[in-house]
């Protein structure tokens, strides 16, 4: 038994010229927080998308827990029933309220009872405090309640991981507060979760291991204190003091 | 001068009946095969898209009256199986309808697509379950307009049946001017009642349309 719970082994992307994903490995054992940052465009988001294998990597391996995801003949879709994936653009089910979106999978995937399943989903929508709009469509709700029933739909199923694509760029600054609350308070409930995101404050409070990632592979990883104190290679230092200025400035 | 209509209501109703059936069947089965020929398109092979094309353009590129003639006579001639001429004109209609209604529902199916399915992916949801729970249900409200298109215009090919010998509100109104020698008040009643039945409908459809929007969305084709 280990306690690894994703493994990412020399995973290759292209996208015609463009390598997204060039030879990256990664391990995420339970309770981990780790978070990718790096340039937009260089390819952080293909790499998620490949470890929910929502995008088929190339080459190299997928592991979630022991079972490789990679091989010609996995179940993908109870694969991904264990992996719980936020995206930046929020993509909630447009048809159906805010309690709908989280039980739709629910009763699909899990194949829970109706009573249960509203139980299950309206437990995921307090946890992330939303209940208030729990009969809301998507379209009526402010991008931040939204990106909270997104997160909520996420781990309702109690997923073994939860994959988080750049969860606040796609919102109006003041409401990435919200959502970013959502967040401490899932790391402290200890979730496993791998997540792309350039908040930097919340960056170093929750994450335990940051990593830069560049032109589609990763170029330096350590502790937030590390990065912040002063990062070896001289495309961390610079997307570092970028950053951070951009941060104080704001 | 409109003396026929009271004379002739039950040719008159029962023509009604006829186009009525027939257009209603024909956009119920047009949906169902159109639904599945439009999956088919986006997901399929390249065997399956090439099937799906020659059927479409057979459908929509040729007169409805001649696929009826091919269905009732030719057919039957060299299959020597005998078909119920009712049957065979609401399959018709139906594989007609379809021809069309494949474009409507794959343009719908397009504009929501992507994100959905990888929503639904990602919750652990099979293709098919996020077809059927996700994007059909959003795709078939985006239709309801083209569909009402699709029904004034079905409505209206119904007249086609006359020429394979079944009796449908022109077929009605043929065998009135005929026997009466009234003519244009003949034509004029018989208009006035497509024209009502259509307008009924519409206008039924427009409220459907409204109560099924998505709360939040005027407008989900942007």
């Amino acid at each position: 038994m280990t306690d690894i719970v994703m493994e990412a082994r020399n995973v290759y992307k292209n996208y015609g010229k463009l390598e997204a994903v060039r030879n990256v490995s990664m391990q995420i054992r339970k309770g981990d927080i780790k978070l990718i940052f790096g340039p937009s465009g260089s390819g952080k988001s293909t790499f998620l998308r490949c470890m929910a294998m929502l995008t088929m990597p190339d080459k190299g391996e997928i592991y979630l827990g022991e079972q490789c995801l990679t091989k010609p003949g996995v179940d993908l879709n109870k694969a991904r029933a264990r992996i719980g994936f936020v995206f930046q653009h929020i993509y909630l089910f447009r048809h159906l309220t805010a309690l709908g979106n989280v039980e739709l999978a629910l009763r699909q995937v899990l194949k829970l009872p109706k009573e249960e399943a509203r139980a299950r989903a309206l437990a995921a929508l307090k946890e992330v405090k939303v209940t208030e709009c729990m009969n809301k469509y998507p379209n009526q709700m402010s991008g931040g309640q939204q990106q909270r029933i997104g997160i909520a739909r996420a781990i309702a199923r109690n997923p073994d991981i939860i994959l988080l694509d750049e969860p606040t760029s796609a919102l109006d600054p003041e409401l990435t507060g919200e959502v970013i609350d959502t967040l401490r308070d899932l790391a402290k409930e200890g979730t496993t979760m791998l997540i792309v995101s350039h908040e930097m404050p919340f960056a170093r409070e929750v994450a335990e291991e940051m990593i830069f990632y560049d032109e589609g592979s990763i170029v330096e990883t350590g502790t937030p204190v590390h990065f912040f104190n002063g990062p070896h290679s001289e495309r961390a230092k610079k997307f570092m003091t970028r950053i951070i200025n951009r941060t104080t400035r704001e | 001068m409109f003396e026929f209509v009271s004379q002739f209501a039950p040719w008159i109703l029962q023509g009604l009946l006829l186009t009525v059936e027939i257009t209603l069947f024909g956009v119920f089965l047009g949906l169902g095969i159109g639904t599945l020929l439009a999956i088919g398109d986006i997901y399929g092979n390249k065997v399956a898209k090439g099937v799906i094309a020659v059927y479409v353009e057979f459908f929509r590129g040729s007169p409805i009256f001649v696929q009826l003639f091919l269905a009732q006579y030719t057919v039957p001639t060299i299959t020597h199986i005998p078909i119920d001429p009712y049957l065979t004109a609401f399959l018709v209609f139906g594989l007609n309808s379809a021809g069309y209604q494949k474009g409507y529902v794959k343009g719908a199916i397009e504009t929501i697509f992507e994100d959905q399915m990888d929503a639904g992916l990602s919750t652990g949801m099979s293709r098919a379950q996020t077809l059927r729970h996700v994007i059909l249900p959003q795709a078939f409200r985006i239709v309801i307009p083209s569909w009402t298109n699709e029904f004034c215009s079905l409505t209206k090919s119904t007249a086609a049946l006359a020429y394979v010998g079944l009796f449908d509100l022109v077929s009605a109104g043929k065998s009135i001017a005929h026997i009466t020698y009234v003519v244009l008040p003949v034509w004029l009643v018989i208009g006035a009642i497509y024209l009502a039945w259509i307008t009924g409908f519409t206008k039924l459809m427009d409220i459907i349309y409204e109560k099924k929007k998505i709360p939040g969305i005027d407008l989900l084709m942007q």
